[in-house]
C-alpha cells in the first residue's frame, strides 16, 4: 500500500516536471510577471491580456513563420526571484528578448540584469522614471514615465478647474512618490498652490483623519495617487464625510481600473484620473481587443492590459524585422520601431534625459453614470466633461 | 478653535473609536486563541480572509447581505479551526522539540495554503461586495440645521463597532458564566492544574481555537462591507491583531475592546495632527512599550483595580 | 566521516564556480549561501539561546541601508558598507536588545518582529536619508560575473560556520545553551544571562548585516518594502533554521537549500502556476509535523525510516 502511494506520488511529480510537448519550430517565450502576492491582480489582468495577443500573431502566422509558445513564471514580486527567472531565460533557455514584469523594483533588477547580459528587455508597465534613466542600451520602456502619467489631468486642470489651491494624497510607494513629486512640480505653472501633502501607508482602513484634515484646509483640487483599492476606499469615505471639491482627480492605477466603480459606487461618480489607455480610444485593435478582453473574462481591461498586449505586438514587429536574432540586430530593430498598435503609436526615443523611451500621449477618464468615460484630450474624448460636479449633498 | 477646527478634531475623534472598534473585532478572536495556548498564529489573517470570500461568494451568488453571512462563515470558520487544531497543531505541540517556537512553520505554511487556494480559486482579482449602504452615513446637521460643526457617522463602521460590543460582552458572559468557558479560562491560566482538575485540556484547546477562528470570521463578515479583498489581505490583520492581543492583555476580551479603542484613537490623531504615513510606527512603538512596561497589557490595570474578569 | 562532512561540502562549493555553472545557476548558489550565512546568524540566536526573533529584517535591513547610504550619501563604494555595516548594526543591536530582550518568549518573538515593522516605515519615512519607497539604486554593479559574488559570500558563509561554532563550542555557547533550557535556573547559577543574550544578539545581528551589505552590493538595488519584509525575510530566517534543524551546525545550511532551491525548483514546474505556494505550504507543514526539530535534527527519524524499509521487504 505504502509502496503503491509512493509510486503514485512519484509519478505524479513526475508528470508535473515533463516539459510540456511543444512544435518543434515554436518560439518559446517566457514572461516573468507576479502571479501571487500583493501585485498579482495586475500581474492577472498582463497575463491575460499576453495570452490574446500570442494567440492573434499567432493565427496571422506568428514571428518569421514560428509560433509563440507563451508560458509564464511567477515572479512573486520579489526582484531577487524576478531576476532567477530572468537569468535562466538569458542562460539556459537562450530567449532573445525579454518582455515583462510589473513592480517597479522587480523591473529594476531585471532591466540591470538585461543590460549587463545585453539582452532587450521591453518594460511594460512599471512605472518609476529612473528605469529608463541610467543610460541603458538594451531596456526599452512602451508605457510613460511616471513624471508624464498625470500630464492630461494637469491640462485639463490648467484650461477647465484653474486651482488656487490643491492638496496631494499619495500611497507610500515608489509609485505614489513619484506621482506626488510630479504633480507638486505641475502645480506651480498652473497658479496653483499646494496646501496639503500627505502620504498614506498601503492597506490602511480608514482615512477619515486624513480627509478631515484635507477639509479643513479646504483645497480646490484632491489630486491622489494610490496603487489599488485604496482610491476607491478614499471616495467612499470623502462621500461619508461630505467634503465638497471642486474637482476630485487621481493619478491612474487604482483609480483606472473597473474595481474602482465597482467599489466606489455613485460615491466615484465625477472622478477623474490620469490613464494611460482606454477602450473607447480610436487606435487601430483598441476597440476589439477591449471587447475580446471582456468577452473572456467579464471586464474592460486597464492600461496594464492594453500595454501587454501591445508589447507583445511590438516584440513580434522587432523580432520579424531584426535581421537575426542577436542581441544588437533585435535592440536595433526595437530602437527602429515605429507601429501603430491598439495601446497608441510606439516610437523608442532618447529625451529628457530618458532613453529608448516611448513617450505617448496620456489620458482624463471620468466616471460618468458609472462608466469610465475619456474626457480629455478632446481630441481623444468619447463623451464632454462634466465640470462643475455637484456637491454631494445635491447629489441623488 | 475656531469651529472648522473643532470639526476636525470631534471627526478624528469619531473615526478613531469606530476603528477601535474595528481593531478589536479582529485582535478578539487571536486573543482568545493566544490566552490559551501562547501559540504564534501567523495564519489569523488568512482565516479572516475565507471569512471574507465565503461572505462574498454568499453575496455574489445568492444576494445574501454580507452581515447575514455571518451565519454561514461564523459555524465554516469554527470547523476550520477545529480541524486546524486538532489535525495539525496538537500533533506539532505534542512533541517535545528543541524551540517550541516550530509551530510557527506550521501556521506560516497553513497561511500559504489558504492564501494560495483563494488565488487559485478566485484569481488575484480585488472583490467587493457592493452593499446599498456602503457609503451611508448620518449627519449632525441634518438633524441640526444650525450646529456650528457638521459630524458624520458612518453606518457600516457603526454596525461593526456595535457587533464588537455585543460579541465582547457575549464572550465575557460565555468565559465567566459557562461550564466550558470557566474550563477555558482555567486551562489559559494553568495548564497542568487544570488537567489535574478533570479538564479535558485538548479538547479545551480545540474548542478554543474553533472559538478565536469563528470571532475572526465574523469580523470578516462585518469588515468586507468597508474594505475588499483580495487572495493575500491576511498578513496586515494579522499584524493588528497582534498589537490588540498584547494591549489589550493575553486572552482578555474586555482588555481587547479598550486596547482596539486606544490604538483606534491613537492612531487617528497621529493622522490627522502628524502624517498618517506615520500612523503605523506609532502603532508599534505602543506595542513595544506595553510589552515592555506594562507586559500584562490593558488587562492587568483593570485586574490591579478589581474591575477586571 | 561526519567530522569530514564540513571540509567535503566546503571544497566542492569552492570548485563549484570552476565547473563553468550557467550564470542561472551560480544566482541560485549564492542566494543559498546568503540565506544560510542568514540562517547561522539567526540559529546562534533562536536555535542555541533560545530567543526566537521574528524581526531578523530589521538587522539585515540596516546593514543593506549602510552600504546604500555610503553610496547614495557619501559616493563611496557600497563595498565599504560590509565593514561599515558591522559597526551599525551591532550599535543597532545594543539598542535592540536593550529594548527587547528582557522580554521572554513569545513576548520577545512579537517585540523584534514589530521592531522589524518600525524599521521599515521609518526607513519610508525619512525620504532625505533613504530616498523613501524610490529605494536606492547602484549605477553599475561591480562585476558581470558572479565568480567574486559568489566566493564573497562563500567566505562570509565559511566565517560565520566557523564563529559559530567556536562559539558554541567555548564557555560561551554553554551559557547560551543554559538560558535556552531555563533561564531562570541560569541566572540562579550566577549567569548573567542579560549580558550573554546582548551578546548572542549582538553577533547574530552583526552577520545577518553583513548579509544585508552584500545583498545591496549583489543585487545593485534596495527599497525598504525588499529589505525589512516581514515575511520575505524575518519569517523566511526562522523557517530556513527551523526547517533545516534548529541548534545544529548544519541546519541552516540545509534549510537554506530546502527554502531557496527547493522553492525555486516548485516555483519553475511548468504545469503548476501559481499553485506552488501551495504546494511548497503543505511542504512545511508535512516537514515540521513529521520532523519538529527539522531535517538535520531529526536525521535519525529519517534515516529508520529507510531502515525498517529495508528491513522489511
Amino acid at each position: 500500500m505504502k509502496h503503491l502511494a509512493v509510486a503514485v506520488s512519484l509519478l505524479f511529480l513526475f508528470g508535473l516536471f515533463a516539459a510540456p510537448v511543444l512544435a518543434a519550430d515554436a518560439f518559446d517565450l517566457v514572461i516573468p510577471l507576479p502571479l501571487t502576492g500583493k501585485p498579482a491582480k495586475f500581474g492577472e489582468i498582463m497575463k491575460r491580456s499576453y495570452e490574446i495577443a500570442a494567440e492573434e500573431i499567432n493565427a496571422k502566422g506568428g514571428v518569421k513563420g514560428r509560433k509563440i509558445a507563451l508560458s509564464f513564471e511567477d515572479s512573486t514580486g520579489k526582484p531577487e526571484i524576478a531576476r532567477s527567472i530572468v537569468e535562466k531565460l538569458i542562460d539556459t533557455k537562450k530567449q532573445p528578448i525579454i518582455v515583462g514584469e510589473y513592480t517597479s523594483s522587480c523591473a529594476k533588477a531585471v532591466a540591470a540584469i538585461a543590460e549587463e547580459r545585453k539582452t532587450p528587455y521591453l518594460v511594460v508597465a512599471s512605472a518609476d522614471d529612473d528605469i529608463t534613466q541610467k543610460n541603458y542600451k538594451y531596456v526599452f520602456r512602451q508605457n510613460q514615465v511616471n513624471a508624464h502619467y498625470g500630464d492630461a489631468v494637469v491640462s485639463f486642470l490648467k484650461e477647465v478647474v484653474k486651482p488656487k489651491t490643491i492638496a496631494i494624497l499619495y500611497e507610500s510607494s515608489a509609485f505614489g512618490t513619484s506621482g506626488a513629486d510630479a504633480m507638486e512640480k505641475d502645480a506651480a505653472p498652473m497658479g496653483a498652490k499646494v496646501v496639503v501633502k500627505e502620504k498614506f501607508e498601503t492597506g490602511a482602513i480608514d482615512f477619515k483623519p486624513l480627509l478631515s484634515k484635507v477639509k479643513a484646509a479646504q483645497p480646490d483640487v484632491v489630486y491622489t495617487v494610490a496603487y489599488a483599492n485604496e482610491a476607491q476606499l478614499i471616495m467612499k469615505q470623502a462621500k461619508e464625510l461630505r467634503i465638497d471639491m471642486k474637482l476630485y482627480a487621481g493619478g491612474a492605477a487604482g483609480f483606472a481600473i473597473p474595481e474602482f466603480i465597482k467599489g466606489a459606487q455613485d460615491a466615484a461618480e465625477y472622478v477623474v484620473s490620469a490613464t494611460l489607455w482606454t477602450p473607447q480610444l480610436k487606435y487601430p485593435g483598441a476597440r476589439e481587443f477591449a471587447d475580446k478582453y471582456k468577452a473572456k473574462h467579464g471586464d474592460y481591461p486597464s492600461y496594464h492590459g492594453a500595454s501587454a498586449y501591445a508589447a507583445l505586438y511590438v516584440a513580434a514587429d522587432a523580432l520579424n524585422r531584426a535581421k537575426d536574432w542577436t542581441a544588437d540586430a533585435i535592440r536595433d530593430a526595437l530602437k527602429a520601431t515605429n507601429l501603430k498598435t491598439a495601446y497608441g503609436p510606439v516610437k523608442f526615443e532618447d529625451k529628457e534625459g530618458y532613453q529608448n523611451q516611448n513617450f505617448h500621449e496620456t489620458l482624463a477618464i471620468q466616471v460618468q453614470k458609472g462608466e469610465f468615460e475619456t474626457i480629455w484630450p478632446k481630441s481623444h474624448a468619447s463623451k464632454p466633461y462634466v465640470y462643475p460636479v455637484p456637491s454631494w449633498k445635491d447629489r441623488k | 478653535m475656531s469651529s472648522i477646527q473643532l470639526e476636525v478634531l470631534l471627526q478624528t475623534l469619531i473615526s478613531g473609536i469606530l476603528l477601535g472598534g474595528l481593531y478589536a473585532l479582529i485582535g478578539i478572536g487571536m486573543t482568545i486563541i493566544m490566552g490559551v495556548m501562547k501559540i504564534i498564529n501567523l495564519a489569523h489573517g488568512e482565516l479572516m480572509m475565507v471569512a471574507m470570500y465565503i461572505a462574498y461568494v454568499l453575496f455574489s451568488a445568492f444576494h445574501i447581505d454580507p452581515y447575514l453571512s455571518i451565519l454561514v462563515a461564523a459555524p465554516a470558520l469554527f470547523l476550520l479551526g477545529v480541524a486546524i487544531q486538532k489535525f495539525l497543531i496538537n500533533p506539532v505541540l505534542r512533541v517535545e522539540a528543541i524551540i517550541p517556537e516550530n509551530q510557527v512553520i506550521l501556521t506560516v505554511g497553513i497561511g500559504m495554503v489558504l492564501a494560495n487556494l483563494a488565488t487559485i480559486i478566485f484569481q488575484s482579482d480585488y472583490r467587493q461586495t457592493p452593499v446599498p449602504y456602503a457609503t451611508k452615513a448620518w449627519y449632525l446637521r441634518d438633524y441640526w440645521k444650525d450646529s456650528p460643526v457638521d459630524i458624520s457617522l458612518s453606518l457600516p463602521w457603526t454596525v461593526s463597532f456595535t457587533v464588537a460590543l455585543l460579541i465582547t460582552a457575549g464572550l465575557w458572559f460565555f468565559l465567566t458564566r459557562t461550564d466550558t468557558g470557566k474550563s477555558i479560562r482555567a486551562t489559559a491560566q494553568d495548564l497542568d492544574a487544570a488537567q489535574l482538575m478533570g479538564v479535558n485540556v485538548q479538547r479545551m484547546r480545540v474548542i478554543t481555537f474553533g472559538i478565536g477562528s469563528a470571532l475572526v470570521g465574523t469580523a470578516g463578515c462585518l469588515f468586507i462591507p468597508i474594505y475588499y479583498i483580495y487572495p493575500d489581505i491576511g498578513g496586515q490583520f494579522t499584524l493588528i491583531s497582534f498589537v490588540i492581543t498584547i494591549l489589550g492583555g493575553l486572552g482578555s476580551t474586555v482588555g481587547a475592546i479598550i486596547g482596539g479603542l486606544i490604538l483606534g484613537i491613537f492612531e487617528s490623531l497621529t493622522a490627522t495632527y502628524i502624517g498618517m504615513g506615520w500612523a503605523p510606527v506609532g502603532r508599534f512603538m505602543i506595542f513595544v512599550a506595553v510589552l515592555i512596561f506594562i507586559p500584562g497589557g490593558v488587562a492587568s490595570l483593570l485586574r490591579s483595580r478589581k474591575l477586571g474578569k | 566521516m561526519k567530522t569530514y562532512l564540513p571540509y567535503i561540502t566546503l571544497t566542492i562549493l569552492a570548485v563549484l564556480p570552476l565547473l563553468g555553472l550557467s550564470s542561472y545557476w551560480m544566482h541560485i548558489a549564492i542566494l543559498v549561501i546568503m540565506w544560510s550565512v542568514i540562517g547561522m546568524a539567526w540559529n546562534l540566536l533562536g536555535g542555541y539561546c533560545g530567543q526566537v526573533s521574528f524581526g531578523h529584517a530589521a538587522f539585515f535591513g540596516v546593514g543593506a541601508y549602510t552600504a546604500a547610504m555610503l553610496y547614495n550619501k557619501l559616493h563611496l563604494s557600497a563595498w565599504w558598507g560590509i565593514p561599515a555595516s558591522v559597526f551599525v548594526v551591532a550599535l543597532f543591536a545594543l539598542l535592540l536588545g536593550y529594548i527587547c530582550l528582557r522580554l521572554r518568549g513569545p513576548y520577545f518573538a512579537l517585540a523584534t518582529l514589530s521592531i522589524g515593522v518600525i524599521m521599515r516605515i521609518t526607513a519610508e519615512n525619512l525620504v532625505g536619508l533613504t530616498n523613501g519607497d524610490v529605494g536606492i539604486q547602484l549605477d553599475k554593479r561591480t562585476w558581470i560575473d558572479k565568480t567574486w559574488y559568489y566566493y564573497i559570500i562563500l567566505l562570509m558563509a565559511v566565517g560565520a560556520f566557523v564563529a559559530v561554532k567556536k562559539i558554541i563550542g567555548s564557555k560561551l555557547g554553554y551559557y547560551f545553551v543554559a538560558i535556552r533550557e531555563d533561564q531562570d535556573a541560569a541566572e540562579s547559577l550566577g549567569i548573567d544571562t542579560t549580558r550573554y543574550k546582548t551578546i548572542a544578539l549582538v553577533i547574530s545581528g552583526v552577520i545577518t548585516g553583513l548579509a544585508g551589505a552584500f545583498y545591496m552590493n549583489y543585487m545593485g538595488y534596495i527599497d525598504p518594502k525588499v529589505v525589512f519584509a516581514l515575511h520575505d525575510i524575518s519569517i523566511i530566517t526562522i523557517m530556513v533554521v527551523m526547517v533545516g534543524g534548529a541548534a545544529t551546525s548544519a541546519g541552516p545550511v540545509v534549510g537554506a537549500v530546502i527554502m531557496v532551491l527547493l522553492a525555486e525548483l516548485i516555483r519553475s514546474i511548468p504545469k503548476l502556476g501559481t499553485a506552488h505556494h501551495t504546494l511548497f505550504g503543505v511542504l512545511l507543514i508535512v516537514i515540521i509535523i513529521f520532523l519538529p526539530n527539522g531535517i538535520v535534527g531529526d536525521f535519525s527519524k529519517i534515516r529508520n525510516l529507510f531502515r525498517t524499509r529495508k528491513a522489511a521487504p
